[in-house]
């Protein structure tokens, strides 16, 4: 996956209450909540970033090291793709 | 509130055995053209139309108190459900123009919860049923109840009060009248406190995506709300979301014994910074 991710509008809806976003897969009516790191990965999803440009903000915002960021950022994907709720090429 | 007042004008008389083409058998209801039709294993019947009010069907030899608990749950619920209002599982009070409810299953201790608070000189707002009018996108307005005050035997020894006369129909339950009297009109809701049971009184604030979870409801009202406006999983979301956004919440523990009570009612005065009276349990 190297272009930019896009969110599959309308599978879903969002929510953001206090700090925290929360997702419903409109069909299966599953939901996500997301803090830290998925939170600021899904608020980046915009169309605009690819998944590297996505690690390499997160780089700089989060005081860790970017191969565990990557990795989280790797599996949260994989979750989102998998439920249909992102796409990317 | 005049609205419903308007719709829910009771008269006598026979109500139908169908609506919507399909048949209602006696211990059914069915919501079906925008009207409710039940039909209770005892006879009674109940129909709502739109702009007519509510008909009541009285069997020989009637209970009338069960006609009224019928008539206060299921049927007002149906029609301030089909007029757009939501409802919430709910015994609130009132203070300094705003409305502080309590929730959680049957048997949490709702309604004790509102006649203690009762004692300490806050009035009720509703018991049971906390109907919310949420047309205006940037209030939650919450409709005074029109349900009597009732408790359990558990409930009366607790706040040391006396029922006025038996609810009847089998519900083991006293109607009590308000310690601090009843407001009777619309208020915002400032608070939502989920009552639970546990060893010792404690207090939390529900924070981000918990209050989303937490308005998750099965109360029988939300059936009924459900069958009359028949939300997508889309509306259903946003209306919850907005509560959570709009609405603080907390969670009450608390021990169900008669120092634990009045615990309870100290701490959830002094969180939510109602003013109460002195202990009079």
């Amino acid at each position: 996956m190297t272009g930019e991710l896009v969110k599959a509008v309308g599978r879903f809806s969002e929510t953001t209450i206090d700090t925290e976003t929360v997702v419903m897969d409109l069909d299966s009516g599953d939901f996500f909540s997301l803090t830290g790191t998925a939170a600021a990965v899904w608020q980046r999803i915009d169309g605009t970033r690819s998944r590297e440009a996505l690690i390499a903000e997160l780089v700089i915002e989060y005081p860790m090291a970017p191969a565990e960021i990557a990795g989280d950022v790797d599996a949260f994907l994989a979750q989102l793709l998998s439920a249909g709720l992102i796409a990317g090429t | 509130m005049a609205a419903m007042a308007h719709e829910t004008r009771c008269h006598y008389g026979e109500v139908p055995r169908e609506l919507g083409g399909l048949p209602v058998e006696p211990g059914f209801r069915i919501i079906a053209d925008g009207q409710f039709l039940l039909r209770c294993a005892s006879g009674f019947g109940y129909h709502y139309v739109p702009g007519a009010g509510i008909t009541i069907e009285r069997p020989n030899h009637a209970d009338p108190d069960e006609e009224s608990l019928w008539l206060n749950g299921s049927v007002y619920a149906a029609v301030a459900c089909l007029n757009g209002l939501y409802p919430v599982h709910a015994s609130a009070v009132a203070s300094g123009g705003q409305v502080y409810a309590f929730t959680g299953p049957p048997g949490a201790g709702k309604s004790t919860m509102i006649t203690g608070l009762g004692l300490r000189g806050l009035a009720m707002f509703c018991d049971d049923t906390l109907l919310l009018d949420l047309s205006d996108p940037q209030a939650v307005i919450a409709l005074p109840g029109h349900k009597r005050l009732k408790l359990t035997d558990h409930a009366l020894a607790l706040t040391g009060l006396a029922g006025e006369q038996p609810v009847g129909a089998g519900t083991g339950k006293s109607y009590v009248v308000p310690p601090a009297g009843d407001v009777r009109e619309p208020l915002p809701l400032a608070r939502l406190v989920f009552l639970e049971e546990g060893p010792s009184a404690q207090w939390r604030t529900i924070e981000g995506a918990e209050r989303f979870v937490r308005l998750a409801d099965d109360h029988y009202t939300q059936d009924i709300y459900h069958e009359a406006q028949r939300p997508d999983r889309a509306a259903l979301f946003a209306q919850r979301a907005r509560l959570a956004q709009q609405v603080g919440m907390a969670r009450l523990v608390r021990p169900l014994s008669a120092a634990g009570f009045a615990a309870s009612l100290d701490l959830a005065a002094q969180r939510l910074g109602l003013p109460i009276k002195e202990n009079q349990l």
